[in-house]
């Protein structure tokens, strides 16, 4: 009995250092014949997941040994916990890496309880789109610029506290001294669209614009909408006449809150692995993910299922996290007083 | 208009088309058996597929898997008590005491047909109003949400059956647990017990499964029989019964689908409400329906499976009309829309009329495959009921626990299962009645929701909108008609004071005093939340307390009933007018409470068990290990059986879990200590 527990124990080490070998290999011959696996914080059928499983479609062709690529769904908590998981649990050997929400690396900053993890600790792959929201108007309602928030009240829908569609709002009327009333609750983005409709809300703040583009392309030219500001770090290409919320500031404390705000926009569909992976992994992942954002047929393919694909590089997200976390803590701080 | 719906007719009668629309009323059939997954996933998996078909044969297919998930739900919930899917737990109600009287085949039957005839009824009813159907969604804004939350509430009466207090006791318990998680006003953590699990509220899927399928599992466990035992069987008969019943209640099928149809329109109402509207509905309005409906009375199982069926074509409409989706289902199906140029709005009613059509036929069509795959197989399903417990519980409780942790693929999910599982067969075993427990917990979160934009938006004013007005008054007649009854019933309030007597306690009030412990608690916990975060928590937990002390003092200080001697035709008016209990009966009062008890331990021990196993070695390798234990354990079960089982459901879960769905297991301590080992599925 003793000696099968040995022979057991025997074979188990080998099996570990065999597994110690094959970690020790180059990132190049890594991947050959293994499964990468793809996590998405959100359940199938989302946003997150399309853009997911569009990239787990085509970037097993873009890494040297072409692994398999499985998309798996872990939600919960608004992909808080996947993003606790991958820092925690996750292997970190590069057979493991995901999407999260673009607002979630900043929760350990802005207070947010429940976050475990330090977010310029992962290794940030990239981003597939560089999102630029908009705060609209319902036409009818006769807002048609931005100035006239500052002198009237205009009802905008929310989906929740923690919501881009409360946050943003929100912060600018505190900081900037808007009068957007936010009426809260609604079940999704879709809903806020239907009560606009039938006039329950005046307008959306926090709506992707390539969203509208994709569902409601008639309604910007008609002027069912009226476009008040953009929201993210740089004016989108299609708005060239659109303001930017960048520029509606004016003091430095005022710009610093807003870049702590919508930083998260430029990496609005962020892909995101482990922290610790070895760095010609990293550098291997973030290679084949700009290669996936300009292959072709990847293109074909996200232009077929309507998405925008602004590539953002991995170093790029890494160096902008890293940089919203050195924002001076009385910005933060007002930032958090703001969200009120 | 005829002629779109006509061209669109003719394009979907195109062989291939038909072909892909049956392929996926078949898909939609088996994801529909599985507790846990419904057509979004299954949709959303699929959606790269129709890339390169054109609209209308993605359209067959992609509805034709959407609409049947819910023909396949009641199969479970007519056999075991398992609710399919979460539109389908008013159908175990009636379904499954039907099936215990060895009527499997005639409920089954009826739950298709019903099916049937709901989906192309619903299907038909938004074939023609199409046109006037964007004003009507216009006109329900969250007042009128909030008054048909309020409405569907007030069901809470007709679903307590003679227990008025404990339904509307634990009708506040599923309020309470619906505001579980973070509240859409100001994101507080409310009840979370510290675990990220609970951010979101607690699942439905596991809370039905619990409250519902693993009661009836340990009961059948307990009195160790078939689910027809005793029963004389006939399947053939009862098939052909079940369909003629449908034919019989005709009017009953098209009110239900109606309603499945109008509702599912409506943005924000999901299939776990429609159901138990739609037996609400003929609870209150069929003849005899009080005295009947709980114990096996098919109409009920009429009822909610017409309109859970007919709810997937006016969920159509919203997706199409205002690209603002009726369902989940249909949320995906808004991204498959894109996939093919299609943008909803105004163009589906006009430039695009035929593809709209073509949808709605698709519905239509693939409800009548659906309903016909499962009456060629129902005899096998049917005849399920007469084997013995032992051989269909390993892989019913193995795809109950495996569906309940798929939903959020988490341990949370199996915990909650247990929970759930627990407090269902006591509240079963001491006739609490469970329906409103559900009822409250659907419509929560839609209350509160609505409350909170209807008040801030409208002030006072929201009170004022005419449907509002009739929703309302709807309600609190449909709430204070049953409540007179009895209390008239009873000889007036003086006549209920003169019954009670000195406080007898007895077992079963730790119960009631158990629930009042649970509300005190909430309460405290509610205390330093922010005012909006607290105030309806309080509100509903202050009344769910008070009629959980009243139903406890009622059930301490009343006497029973002192017997009258009155003339015949009073004592045949008494008995027409006694409400019954409105739920499922345990059947195990035979037994010794003893056994009772210990056979329940062992049953929820199997459960602790498959978790435990789980957790060491990861859940596929549990899975054989679990039905071999299982099977030779509590009854010596041949080895041939076993090992058929065992292999067969590893496979089966093997397939569908591990390779199609790639749920990420959850780690295992043989996984941790043994990285190598990893290659093993699940570990």
């Amino acid at each position: 009995m003793k000696n099968r527990t040995a022979t057991g124990l025997a074979v188990l080490v080998l099996f570990g250092a065999w597994g110690m070998r094959v970690q020790a290999q180059p990132a190049a011959e890594f991947y050959k014949g293994k499964q990468v696996d793809l996590y998405i914080g959100y359940s199938t059928g989302g946003g997150y997941d399309i853009y997911a499983r569009l990239l787990a479609r085509h970037i097993g062709r873009h890494i040297p040994g072409n692994p398999t690529i499985v998309p798996r769904n872990m939600e919960g908590a608004g992909s808080l916990r996947l993003a606790n998981w991958l820092y925690k649990v996750a292997p970190k050997d590069g057979t493991a890496f995901g999407t999260i929400g673009r607002g979630i690396p900043f929760d350990p900053l802005m207070g947010g309880k429940g976050a475990q993890f330090k977010a310029s600790e992962f290794a940030w792959i990239g981003s597939a789109n560089d999102e630029v929201s908009v705060c609209v108007s319902w036409g009818k309602t006769g807002i048609a610029r931005f100035d006239e928030l500052y002198k009237k009240v205009m009802i905008v829908g929310g989906t929740g506290a923690t919501a881009d569609t409360d946050l943003f709002p929100k912060v600018m009327n505190g900081v900037l001294g808007t009068k957007m009333r936010v009426i809260t609750g609604y079940p999704g983005g879709n809903d806020i669209t239907l009560a606009m409709q039938r006039g329950e809300v005046q307008g959306r703040c926090g709506w992707s614009w390539s969203s509208i583009k994709t569902n409601h392309p008639d309604w910007v030219k008609d002027g069912t909408l009226k476009l008040l500001v953009q929201l993210s770090l740089e004016k989108h290409p299609d708005m060239p006449n659109v303001p930017l919320i960048m520029d509606m500031v004016k003091t430095e404390e005022q710009r610093g809150v807003m870049r702590l705000l919508f930083a998260r926009q430029v990496m609005g569909r962020p892909f995101l692995a482990p922290p610790g992976l070895p760095a010609d992994r990293i550098a291997l992942l973030r290679k084949a993910f700009m290669d996936t954002l300009n292959d072709k047929s990847f293109l074909a393919e996200a232009d077929k299922l309507k998405l925008e694909i602004t590539p953002v590089a991995g170093e790029r997200v890494q160096e902008l996290v890293a940089e919203i976390y050195r924002t001076p803590p009385d910005i933060v701080k007002r930032t958090i007083e703001a969200l009120k | 208009m005829l002629d779109a719906a006509l061209h669109a007719l003719s394009m979907i009668s195109e062989p291939h088309r038909l072909m892909f629309l049956s392929l996926g009323a078949f898909l939609g059939l088996i994801l529909g058996i599985l507790p846990g997954i419904g057509g979004v996933a299954g949709t959303a998996i699929l959606i790269p597929f129709t890339f390169t078909m054109d609209p209308y044969t993605a359209f067959a297919f992609l509805l034709g898997l959407g609409s049947t998930t819910a023909t396949g739900d009641p199969i479970p919930a007519v056999l075991f008590g398992m609710p399919g899917g979460a539109g389908s737990a008013a159908t175990v109600l009636d379904g499954h005491p039907m099936a215990k009287r060895g009527e499997a085949g005639r409920a089954l039957s009826a739950c298709y047909m019903a099916s049937l005839l709901g989906g192309v009824f619903g299907a038909l009813l938004m074939a023609v109003s199409i046109p006037v159907l964007q004003p009507m969604v216009l006109a329900i804004g969250s007042p009128e949400m909030l008054a048909l939350a309020v409405f569907g509430i007030s069901m809470v009466a007709v679903l307590s059956g003679n227990t008025p207090l404990r339904g509307l006791a634990v009708g506040g318990l599923g309020l309470m647990l619906a505001m579980v998680g973070t509240d859409p006003q100001t994101g507080t953590a409310r009840w979370t017990l510290d675990s990220l699990y609970l951010w979101e509220g607690l699942h439905l899927i596991p809370v039905v499964l619990g409250l519902f399928a693993l009661p009836e599992l340990c009961d059948l466990t307990i009195t160790r029989t078939s689910i027809a035992a005793g029963a004389k069987v006939s399947v053939k008969g009862g098939m052909w019964e079940g369909a003629k019943d449908c034919f019989r209640h005709w009017w009953l099928v098209l009110r239900c689908s109606w309603i499945g149809a109008f509702f599912g329109a409506i943005p924000g109402i999901g299939g776990a409400i429609i159901d138990w509207l739609a037996y609400g509905h003929a609870l209150r309005t069929e003849r005899g329906a009080q005295q009947s409906f709980g114990t096996g009375d098919v109409r009920g199982v009429i009822a909610s499976e017409s309109a859970n069926n007919a709810k997937e074509g006016g969920a159509l409409v919203p997706t199409v009309a205002f690209g603002v989706p009726g369902s989940a289902g249909m949320a995906v199906l808004l991204g498959a829309f894109l996939v093919h140029g299609l943008v909803p709005g105004p163009d589906m009613l006009t430039k695009n009329l035929s593809i709209t059509y073509s949808m709605v036929w698709s519905i239509a069509l693939a409800n009548i495959v659906g309903a016909g795959l499962c009456y060629l197989f129902s005899q096998q399903f049917a005849l399920v009921a007469t084997l013995r417990y032992t051989l269909i519980l390993p892989s019913v409780l193995g795809i109950v626990y495996i569906g309940a942790f798929e939903v959020g693929r988490d341990w949370g999910d199996l915990f909650a299962l247990l929970g759930f599982g627990a407090l269902g067969w006591v509240m079963k075993q001491l006739k609490w009645p469970r329906p409103p427990l559900i009822l409250g917990f659907v419509l929560g979160d839609m209350f509160e929701r609505y409350l909170f934009i209807s008040v801030e938006r409208y002030g006072a004013e929201w009170l004022a909108r005419p449907i509002v007005i009739a929703l309302l008054a709807l309600a609190l007649f449909g709430l204070l008609r049953p409540l007179w009854q009895d209390v008239r019933a009873q000889g007036g309030v003086s006549g209920m004071l003169s019954n009670f007597g000195a406080p007898r306690l007895r077992p079963s009030q730790l119960f009631p005093a158990a629930l009042i412990a649970l509300f005190a608690f909430m309460l405290f916990e509610s205390r330093e939340w922010s005012y909006a975060a607290r105030i309806v928590p309080q509100i509903v937990g202050s009344l769910a307390l008070a009629f959980a002390a009243l139903s406890l003092t009622n059930a301490a200080l009343r006497r029973p009933a002192a017997p009258s001697a009155p003339g015949m035709a009073e004592r045949a008016q008494a008995e027409v007018a006694t409400k019954i209990h409105m739920d499922l009966v345990s059947d195990t009062a035979h037994l010794p409470r003893r056994t009772v008890l210990l056979r329940a331990g062992l049953f929820f021990g199997w459960f602790l068990a498959f978790m435990g196993s789980m957790a060491g070695i990861g859940l596929i390798p549990t899975v054989p290990i679990f039905v071999v234990a299982y099977m030779r354990l509590e009854n010596r079960e041949p080895w041939k059986l076993v090992m058929a089982q065992a292999i067969g459901l590893t496979l089966f879960i093997y397939v569908v879990f591990h390779r199609l769905l790639a749920v990420p297991w959850p780690e295992t301590l043989l996984g941790t200590w043994f990285p190598a080992l990893k290659f093993i599925p699940s570990l």
